[in-house]
């Protein structure tokens, strides 16, 4: 009875407030890393279509997730918002974005993980126009003096132990893991190990806890021991993705895990090195694996213009307005033969693509996530082995599911 | 003039203490900030070395010249001052007028009323983001200067009130009393003797509003989406993108977000300085 | 002796405008933590998971660290450096001001330079200890379990005292000069005049100074979770950021509304007793 009188009220402030939105008006959220480009696509459609308006308005990176949600709960949001791949299905759950099966176009010119990410309860809530993945960037120089072969990385992880331990000479660590910062810094980086094990955090169908299976633990160990027996900075409990690549572009890590996205600054900061990207290796006999990454369009349920929201995402899932849009790779096979994807840099992050799988489904993803990380920190502060900590995990995680 | 030549009389710290206690608060106080303003001038690469090195070789302005001429950060000064001399404003004279009634009348539920002042304090932040974000936009204040300044008041207002009652306390009331006799009205009492006796409270109520509303971030991050509202603390945070931090142009524009403040506060300390109520009681 | 509605007439316009923006929030807050995401009735659900949840016992008892540790040495600190700067000396208009600085740093701009001096690796604090050969090795003070607490009080207690110190000094500057002038002639010496005059004079603003404190520790969680998040391991982790975590990252609404009531409840507690006993040990002057 309560709930409907709410419910009842925040429509009629929802009409309310409408009547102040002009009709053909399509107000964007992007992030400022896409601003220059979001903007030429903004004139473009502008021009094709001009009974549409689209008011552009750039957010934080920092706070965004916080910024997105208050919005998107408090019923007064934009008609699109950019949001990481991850955080569409937590939305779809709680019915705060609007379906958009009917805009998507050529589902099978999409990488098929892509779509995974953002379907729901067999709907599809998201749009995605940007996928990336990690591989590990290395420094040739420092294999040269260590007396490896650059040109032959490491394939498997016996391979990329022994070559961190060489590595690992006057100050230097061979190989840095993450062990702070936000969750995701971790998880997109030890993840893979786990799967590429056969193990995982929980499975796919979200109804089995993996974390403390011997797989997993495996990787987690082989993933924790790089800092264990220094092969890893010591600030790796406070270091994220950033603090890696500062620390490579120091000079004083020769390999880790991230995406293309660095290797512009690498170059910028300290010409001097000379940069390799490898697969990440995984263990002898099995396959690399990777968390996929990226960005999707949404439209708030509570969006005044959904059906102009939604041409105009039509607009910008077009193969040509994913070249354009993206700041890594496009998730659409045929954006993907744009010039600026063709450095050879690119090369092993593009062959890693096939390999991106998303993470599972949750509605409680992040506390799993988090409970997850609090293990692997527990384990680098000493605190627990990797058993003993993944069943802590473990027992946290099956109350969750 | 003889209360100065006394003043001089007063027994006091010895001098080794002053002079060792003043260098140490001057170091702990200064040192990030002098390595902030430091970090402003070094360019990316000189921030990042191991060691950490103490003089930029080649200290640069480039920093200052993104902030000042190549990001929004002079509009969201502007916005920033528009807010929090706003915010100051209203808070300090809703402020001076409830600190009074706490302070001089005695009425029931008082020691709940004082409570509930204080409740919005208490009042954990990720908790009232969303409803606070429907009330505005219920009164149309989303993204206005209004609506910042409005939500603003459940950050100031309380502890405002909560110093200036403890001030108005400190005065004796026998000087009310007097001028009551002598026919003045309460408000007449408040605007004619307790408010200029209790200056130095007000400047510190004034100081404490405007820095804390110059400094907020989560508030403004969730209520100003709009550029021509954002204040100054997202400016700090648009130098962060995905993956990358500008740390020289954050650093350059925190020296820009935190040299008026402090300028204001050192044109404002003069206020401090000569025992105003002391004066005025001995008359 | 004064008549009771003038009184109200005082308070009234702050009154309503609080109770403007504070009513709906909380009854919003009271509302959400009862119901699911889909807005059913579902009773004390959310609290139960919320408590079960391995996080929250650890988180609670941070907290009460984090308060008290970072009251004590904020009231310490900031009462001696009020004392030092009522003294008449030749550049205290200078030391007077530089004692603002870290109050006037923006939280966030305050927990990233400290983040930064206080990295393990490009830290100048570590390259200040191990360059004299004070310590051998870096230390990771934002990463070792024992350091990580007692340095964000570190961060906290700087950030805060200068605010203490200037409020005391407002206090201290307020004593009528008979008061000192009656303790030199009874011939006080400046320690017993410290403790005889001025924190007597200055005990309210201490205890309201106190409470400020207490409330600001408990809710602003900017210089933690800017440093940490709560990390290493729930090491930092107070109730507020594990509140925040569980509504703006968990996307758990509900489960954080039942945190916020249980916070909101003890907090209003803790206040109201605090009020109580002042109220009852000579409120009136």
């Amino acid at each position: 009875m309560r709930m409907k009188t709410t419910a009842l009220l925040s429509a009629a402030i929802a009409a309310l407030s409408a009547g102040t939105a002009f009709a053909g008006e399509v107000t964007w959220w992007t992030p400022n890393f896409n601003e220059a480009r979001a903007k030429t696509l903004v004139e473009k459609f502008q021009a094709a279509n001009p009974g549409i308006t689209v008011k552009l308005e750039v957010t934080t990176t920092d706070g965004l997730p916080q910024r997105v949600l208050t919005a998107l709960q408090s019923g007064a949001a934009p008609d699109i918002v950019d949001v990481q791949h991850g955080w569409v299905n937590g939305y779809a759950q709680n019915k705060l974005v609007l379906p958009l099966d009917e805009v998507l176009k050529d589902r099978e010119d999409y990488i098929p993980a892509a779509l995974e990410y953002v379907t729901w309860d067999s709907k599809l809530w998201g749009i995605p126009y940007r996928i990336e993945t990690h591989a590990v960037i290395f420094n040739k120089g420092d294999f040269t003096a260590a007396g490896l072969d650059p040109n032959k990385p490491p394939q498997t992880w016996d391979e990329l132990v022994a070559a961190a331990e060489k590595l690992s000479t006057d100050g230097k660590s061979g190989f840095a893991i993450t062990g702070g910062g936000e969750v995701g810094n971790t998880i997109f980086r030890s993840l893979p190990f786990m799967w590429m094990a056969g193990g995982g955090i929980i499975s796919d169908d979200g109804k089995k806890v993996l974390v403390n299976s011997p797989e997993s633990v495996k990787a987690v160990t082989f993933y924790t021991d790089f800092f264990k027996n220094k092969l890893s900075p010591a600030s790796t409990l406070e270091n994220d993705g950033t603090a890696n690549r500062r620390l490579f572009i120091a000079e004083k890590v020769s390999m880790y895990q991230s995406g293309q996205f660095d290797v512009p600054s690498i170059k910028k900061e300290n010409a001097k090195i000379d940069v390799g990207v490898m697969p990440i290796p995984h263990p002898e006999g099995s396959k690399t694996a990777a968390i996929l990454g990226g960005w999707s369009l949404v439209v708030p349920s509570s969006a005044k213009n959904p059906e102009e929201a939604k041409t105009f995402i039509a607009f910008l899932a077009e193969s040509d307005s994913q070249a354009v849009l993206t700041d890594t790779f496009p998730a659409r096979i045929s954006a993907m033969k744009a010039e600026r994807f063709n450095d050879p840099i690119l090369d092993v992050f593009k062959q890693m693509l096939p390999y991106g799988r998303p993470v599972p489904a949750h509605p409680r993803w992040v506390q799993i996530s988090q409970a997850y990380f609090d293990g692997i920190q527990r384990i680098l502060l000493g605190d627990e082995d990797a058993q003993k900590a993944m069943d802590g995990a473990a027992a946290e995680i099956e109350s969750l599911l | 003039m003889s209360a100065k030549a006394e003043t001089l009389k007063r027994p006091g710290l010895g001098r080794p203490l002053i002079i060792v206690g003043s260098v140490l608060v001057v170091v702990v106080c200064l040192f990030p900030f002098w390595w902030m303003a430091l970090s402003s001038v070094k360019t990316l690469r000189e921030l990042y070395t191991i060691p950490p090195i103490w003089w930029p070789e080649a200290p640069t302005w480039d920093n200052y010249r993104k902030v000042l001429f190549e990001s929004n950060i002079p509009r969201y000064f502007l916005n920033s001052l528009v807010i929090s001399i706003g915010a100051t404003a209203l808070a300090l004279v809703l402020a001076v007028f409830a600190s009074y009634g706490f302070a001089r009348f005695n009425f029931r539920g008082k020691p709940l009323l004082q409570s509930f002042v204080l409740v919005g304090q208490l009042l954990p932040t990720a908790a009232i983001i969303v409803p606070l974000f429907i009330t505005l936009r219920v009164l149309g204040l989303v993204n206005t200067y209004w609506g910042l300044i409005l939500v603003y008041m459940i950050i100031t207002l309380p502890l405002s009130v909560w110093m200036l009652t403890s001030y108005f306390k400190a005065i004796p009331v026998e000087l009310e009393e007097a001028a009551i006799i002598d026919g003045a009205s309460r408000l007449g009492c408040l605007l004619r003797i307790t408010l200029p006796l209790s200056l130095p409270g007000i400047v510190s109520v004034l100081v404490y509003a405007f820095v804390t509303t110059w400094n907020e971030f989560i508030f403004a991050l969730c209520f100003a989406t709009d550029s021509s509202v954002k204040t100054l603390p997202i400016g700090l945070a648009e130098f962060s993108t995905e993956f990358n931090t500008d740390w020289g142009a954050v650093m350059a524009a925190s020296v820009v977000m935190t040299l008026p403040i402090a300028l204001l506060f050192l044109s404002m300390q003069r206020l401090f300085i000569g025992g105003l109520t002391a004066g005025a009681t001995k008359g | 002796m004064q008549r009771q509605s003038t009184g109200y007439l005082f308070v009234l316009p702050a009154l309503m405008l609080l109770a403007m923006l504070i009513a709906y929030p909380v009854a919003y807050t009271a509302l959400l933590s009862v119901t699911d995401n889909q807005g059913e009735y579902v009773g004390l659900e959310n609290f139960r998971r919320i408590l079960a949840a391995r996080a929250t016992p650890i988180a609670f008892w941070n907290t009460l660290w984090w308060v008290f540790g970072s009251i004590v040495f904020q009231v310490v600190l900031g009462v001696l450096t009020a004392i030092l700067l009522n003294q008449n000396f030749r550049g205290r208009a200078l030391v007077r001001s530089v004692t603002l600085v870290p109050w006037v740093v923006p939280g966030i701009v305050a927990a990233t330079t400290w983040a930064w001096m206080l990295h393990t690796e490009f830290g100048i604090i570590n390259y200040m200890l191990t360059a004299p050969g004070l310590i051998d090795e870096p230390v990771g003070w934002l990463t070792n379990g024992r350091t990580v607490m007692p340095v964000m009080i570190a961060i906290n207690v700087w950030k805060m005292f200068p605010f203490v110190a200037i409020m005391v000094l407002a206090g201290l500057q307020s004593i009528p000069n008979d008061l000192y002038e009656a303790a030199r002639i009874d011939g006080a010496s400046f320690w017993e005049e410290v403790w005889y005059v001025m924190l007597p004079q200055v005990r309210m603003v201490i205890v309201a100074v106190t409470l400020l404190l207490v409330i600001w520790a408990l809710n602003h969680i900017t210089i933690i979770y800017a440093i940490t998040r709560g990390g290493p391991a729930n090491r930092t982790l107070i109730t507020p950021i594990q509140i925040f975590r569980t509504a703006f990252e968990g996307v758990q609404f509900n489960q954080a509304a039942a945190l916020s009531v249980m916070f909101f409840g003890v907090a209003i507690v803790v206040v109201f007793v605090y009020i109580k006993t002042l109220a009852s040990s000579g409120d009136q002057p």
